[in-house]
């Protein structure tokens, strides 16, 4: 546990988690979907969650905002206690702190038009009167670039890309801060995602807002992002500046992932190495002993399966878990 | 309900309109005896005859219309606002509250609900109870018997509802309980339970007219049509019009709310629980289907 301030300086990071682990009891045994993550998340940073599928980044994501309670470990956010700041003053939480949900419809009232919809967190922090309500409806549109005309449709008979930007549009209406987004892209077709990357930008850039934003899609997390954090069966498998992890990545689980990239140029497509990992992630209900990788790693050695490795400055000025990165060197396969 | 002529839902407005009404469609006072005219046949000076105290026939079954109606209505709202409270608060509140209350629910509903009014109108017969006029011990336990449904569907919306996504996005709005309840559940909740009372009120309408036909109901000056019906069964030999006319009105009124239920739930009622409502008629849709399949084969 680190000790932090109690304030909301401007130095205190936006993200700071200590020790998380979030375990779900069920029928086959204890899930551990997130098993000890500490996490950094600096202000105005664009700050990319990945992994492959089951690696507990959602989990994650929804601990970080309380969505998800956790077993162990604490979360500070802008310098506070998450749990004592959404209990002793959950508007005000709601307004530094917003989330965008995966699927958008499914986040959205069916019931309610667009208007509605976005006009409903001013409404619940009773912010403005009518008229005021309408005008940041309006400007929320235009930050979102939707046209006006679809105050009065209801959500389902929007397109995808429409409708995610109605999510946004609605975590923005309370000029949050922080913004948790869980895969926001992943329901989107291809052509759609690029704008709703060049929109988080854009917004990021405009507002001066922190996102974390939670993908599996690599790419975009390499166009957009400014850190990012490597995820593999529940724990932090690297970290660091993203053009750092990406140009050097330190983990054999990283370097595995960012051969699966595609390359825009067909030259570099066609002749780019790759890593093909073998088998599935094993079940986070049950880990290997030793690092959680060493079943698949292929440059795995004995005392992989021994001890758990503890992440460690690597050279890229990140932090890599693997004993065979440190400062000096790391692993290439 | 398709293949149906909307008129069939006339009753159900010709029942309502007439038990707003009553007092300017009666042409005589219903419980004005006239010896001079007993068990008379249909006529001009009394359009429907009279019954065996001489009683205008006609507006009797208008007086009992309004009877019937203003009952109903009384033991609607009050059983839908219960059940919808008690069991939206055991959906929303979950746990051991809810367990309770389901046992309480399941209680009531695995009781027919006539037996428990029969047997709550035993209990109100006790000296205890004198305060309260038979009209009101009617109604209170025919709500008593009448509120389970609700709860049990109210719960059942609440729970479904409560897990979509847009409840937890509510959440992290910063939305109070109050808010997303009454915001986001409630309307969900009264679009299915005032769906299924429409249906309702044409059960209710036998109830109330069984308790009366058993002597449990409204007292006899106020006209009610169970209570006609059981007055003419001893004359049905000299006038049989007293048992046919307040049975058919009792029969209409009964199948047309069953069809604006149904009507309702057609267009309404998510497509799960309309299913249920439907099933028997799809079953007999289906098995005509099978049947003019085998003819043609």
């Amino acid at each position: 546990m680190t000790d932090t301030p109690q304030t909301d300086g401007p130095m205190t990071d936006a993200i700071d988690a200590r020790g998380l682990k979030v375990h779900f009891q069920t029928a086959a045994g204890l899930v551990r979907a997130v098993d000890g993550v500490d996490l950094t998340v600096r202000r105005g940073a664009f700050h990319g969650i990945v992994g492959e599928s089951g690696c507990g980044k959602t989990t994650l994501a929804r601990a970080l905002i309380g969505l998800q309670s956790a077993t162990v470990g604490q979360v500070s956010i802008f310098g506070r206690d998450r749990a004592d700041w959404a209990k002793a003053d959950r508007k005000g939480f709601a307004r530094a702190v917003q989330f965008i949900f995966q699927d958008p419809l499914g986040s959205m009232s069916r019931r309610q038009t667009v208007g509605q919809t976005l006009e409903e967190p001013l409404q619940i922090h009773g912010i403005g009167d009518n008229k005021a309500r309408r005008a940041r409806v309006q400007e929320l549109l235009d930050l979102v670039a939707l046209p006006e005309t679809v105050l009065d449709r209801l959500p389902r008979s929007l397109s995808g890309g429409q409708r995610q930007r109605v999510s946004i549009a609605r975590a923005l209406a309370l000029s949050p801060q922080l913004l948790i987004c869980d895969e926001p892209l992943s329901a989107l077709d291809v052509s759609v995602r690029a704008q709703i990357v060049n929109l988080f930008a854009r917004l990021q850039a405009q507002l001066g807002l922190t996102i974390v934003i939670v993908a599996h899609d690599l790419a975009i997390v390499r166009e957009v992002c400014s850190s990012v954090t490597v995820m593999y069966l529940g724990r932090v498998a690297e970290e660091g500046e993203a053009k750092a992890v990406f140009s050097d990545p330190a983990h054999p689980y990283s370097q595995a992932l960012l051969s699966a990239v595609p390359s825009p140029n067909p030259v570099t497509e066609a002749t780019r190495p790759r890593i093909l990992l073998a088998g599935d992630p094993p079940s986070p209900r049950n880990p290997p002993p030793g690092c959680r990788f060493s079943s698949r790693c292929p440059v795995v050695e004995p005392r992989c399966r021994e001890a758990e490795p503890v992440l460690r400055p690597v050279a890229h000025g990140g932090a890599a878990a693997c004993h065979l990165a440190d400062a000096d060197a790391h692993a290439m396969i | 309900m398709k293949n149906w002529p909307w008129a069939i839902l006339a009753p159900a407005f010709i029942f309502v309109l007439i038990g707003i009404f009553s007092p300017w469609l009666m042409t005589h006072d219903p419980a004005a005896q006239d010896y001079a005219a007993l068990l008379e046949g249909p006529g001009w000076a009394h359009w429907l005859g009279t019954d065996y105290l001489g009683r205008d026939m006609f507006s009797r079954i208008i007086g009992g219309a309004r009877t019937s109606l203003v009952a109903m209505v009384f033991v609607l709202v009050a059983a839908l606002a219960i059940g919808v409270v008690i069991g939206s608060f055991a959906g929303y509140v979950g746990g051991k509250t809810e367990l309770v209350l389901i046992s309480v629910i399941d209680i009531a509903l695995a009781l027919p609900s006539l037996v428990i009014a029969l047997a709550l109108m035993g209990v109100f017969s006790g000296a205890n109870f004198d305060w309260m006029s038979d009209y009101w011990k009617m109604i209170v336990a025919l709500t008593m018997a009448w509120w389970a449904n609700y709860a049990r569907m109210s719960r059942a919306v609440v729970v479904a509802e409560l897990q979509q996504p847009y409840i937890e996005a509510a959440r992290v709005m910063g939305a109070s309980h109050i808010w997303i309840f009454t915001r986001h559940i409630l309307p969900h909740v009264l679009g299915l339970v005032v769906v299924y009372a429409s249906a309702d009120a044409g059960a209710l309408v036998l109830a109330i007219a069984t308790l009366s036909f058993l002597g449990l109901g409204v007292a006899p000056p106020t006209p009610e049509w169970g209570q006609m019906l059981v007055d003419g069964m001893s004359y049905i030999e000299e006038n049989a019009a007293l048992v046919i006319i307040p049975g058919l009105a009792l029969t209409a009124v009964v199948v047309s709310f069953n069809l604006l239920g149904e009507a309702f739930a057609l267009q309404k009622v998510p497509r799960a629980v309309r299913g249920r409502l439907l099933s028997r008629k799809k079953a007999a849709r289906a098995a005509e289907e099978v049947a003019r399949k085998v003819v043609e084969a």
